[in-house]
């Protein structure tokens, strides 16, 4: 079972891949489309990089969950109400929902997304556990 | 000429008419060539045993591209084979013309299916492994007919104009990642699908082409060459029409 820290750097391996960025731009709380730019297209590419370099399989939007801002039921003129935030907390348990939470306007969503978050899901996915 | 050595090819409907003059170019060019049939084994035996004599590495695969499974299983295979799959040829196309009025809905789903849905299957499949490698083309097959209003091609234009957005709008997902998405609108060409109408009306088909010719396959398959190459890598989104000034129009 890979440290922390291993998979932080093989991580960051990926990223560097993936989104053409420099080594140290990738920060724990670097978020991926804010600090790093990626796109829709970089999503699909990590996700296949990931799979690759930590020999795992990740269903289609086990990472990233998708359409998280079209659902209606969980949206409020443009701020994800608690049911939308309980359903985050169940979608991506290794995401800051926490964070997220506090100021939970629909576009800030994207924010979620960020290098810990791929760490944490990692570190559950290659404990054996569902992510 | 361009130089293709190296590089992998799958080209759908590849057995006969202008999918095999493009087989047998890429291959001269080459490249090593798979390609996809759906019934005409004979065809195909032929294809690969020719040129295998010219020691060009050919693989046949028999299968129906509407079938999403079926084009994940080529893609794989071409893959695990040759280790990547650089060019991707959709080319596999049928007819069924009829008036709108009498169209019955299979002909209007099998041309739509076999011509358009193949392109979603097959470029779907090669999505993965030319992005990973940062390389890619795609070539489909469009056609001056979705331009031309031709009574009785209803089903036939709406495959191919669909091929044409498709291809502009995959040409910008994938542009970022090496790879190139065009397309090539054949005019009148000399092959099985066109024969019954050359029988009909042949010479006046000829006077509406400025160069005074029907197309031969090998015009196409040229044109698939130079958008197949590495020197084409900042081509993209295009539908080049190869059609000896058939839409020019005027005089």
């Amino acid at each position: 079972m890979p440290t922390a820290d291993e998979i932080l750097t093989k991580v960051r391996e990926t990223l560097v891949d993936a989104l053409g960025v420099d080594d140290d731009e990738i920060t724990p709380e670097a978020t991926l489309v804010g600090d790093l730019g990626a796109e829709s297209i970089d999503f699909l590419d990590i996700v296949f990089r990931l799979e690759k370099n930590f020999s795992i399989k990740i269903p289609r939007g086990e990472l990233f969950p998708e359409s998280l801002a079209a659902d209606q039921s969980l949206v409020k003129d443009g701020v994800v109400t608690p049911q939308g935030i309980a359903e985050l907390r169940v979608k991506m348990p290794h995401a800051d929902v926490e964070k997220f939470s506090k100021n939970p306007k629909v576009e800030n969503i994207q924010e979620l997304f960020t290098v810990q978050m791929i760490v944490n899901f990692l570190q559950n996915k290659l404990a054996g556990g569902a992510a | 000429m361009t130089k293709l050595e190296g590089k992998t090819a799958l080209v759908t409907g590849g057995s006969r008419g202008i999918g095999r003059a493009i087989v047998q170019t890429l291959a001269q060019a080459g490249a090593r060539v798979a390609f996809v049939y759906q019934s005409n084994s004979k065809a195909a035996e032929q294809l690969v045993a020719e040129l295998a004599e010219k020691q060009l590495v050919v693989a046949a695969h028999q299968a129906d591209v509407r079938n999403k499974e079926a084009a994940d299983e080529i893609v794989r295979a071409v893959v695990e084979s040759w280790g990547k799959l650089d060019i991707l040829v959709n080319n596999a196309g049928i007819i069924r013309d009829t008036l709108l009025a009498m169209m019955t809905p299979e002909q209007w789903h099998e041309v739509i299916e076999t011509n358009l849905t193949s392109v979603f299957n097959f470029c779907q499949a090669a999505t993965r492994p030319m992005m990973s490698a940062r390389y890619g083309r795609i070539v489909n097959m469009s056609s001056v007919a979705s331009e031309f209003g031709n009574k009785g091609q209803t089903n036939y234009a709406a495959s191919k104009g669909g091929i044409e957005g498709f291809t502009r709008c995959l040409a910008k997902e994938l542009a970022s990642r090496g790879v190139t998405v065009n397309a090539v609108a054949p005019g009148f060409i000399e092959t099985d699908m066109t024969a019954a109408v050359r029988n009909a009306a042949e010479s006046e088909i000829k006077k509406a082409i400025p160069a005074r010719r029907l197309g031969k396959p090998d015009d196409i398959a040229q044109a698939v060459l130079f958008l197949a190459g590495e020197g084409a890598s900042y081509i993209t989104g295009q539908v080049l029409k190869v059609d000896g000034g058939l839409t020019l129009g005027g005089f």
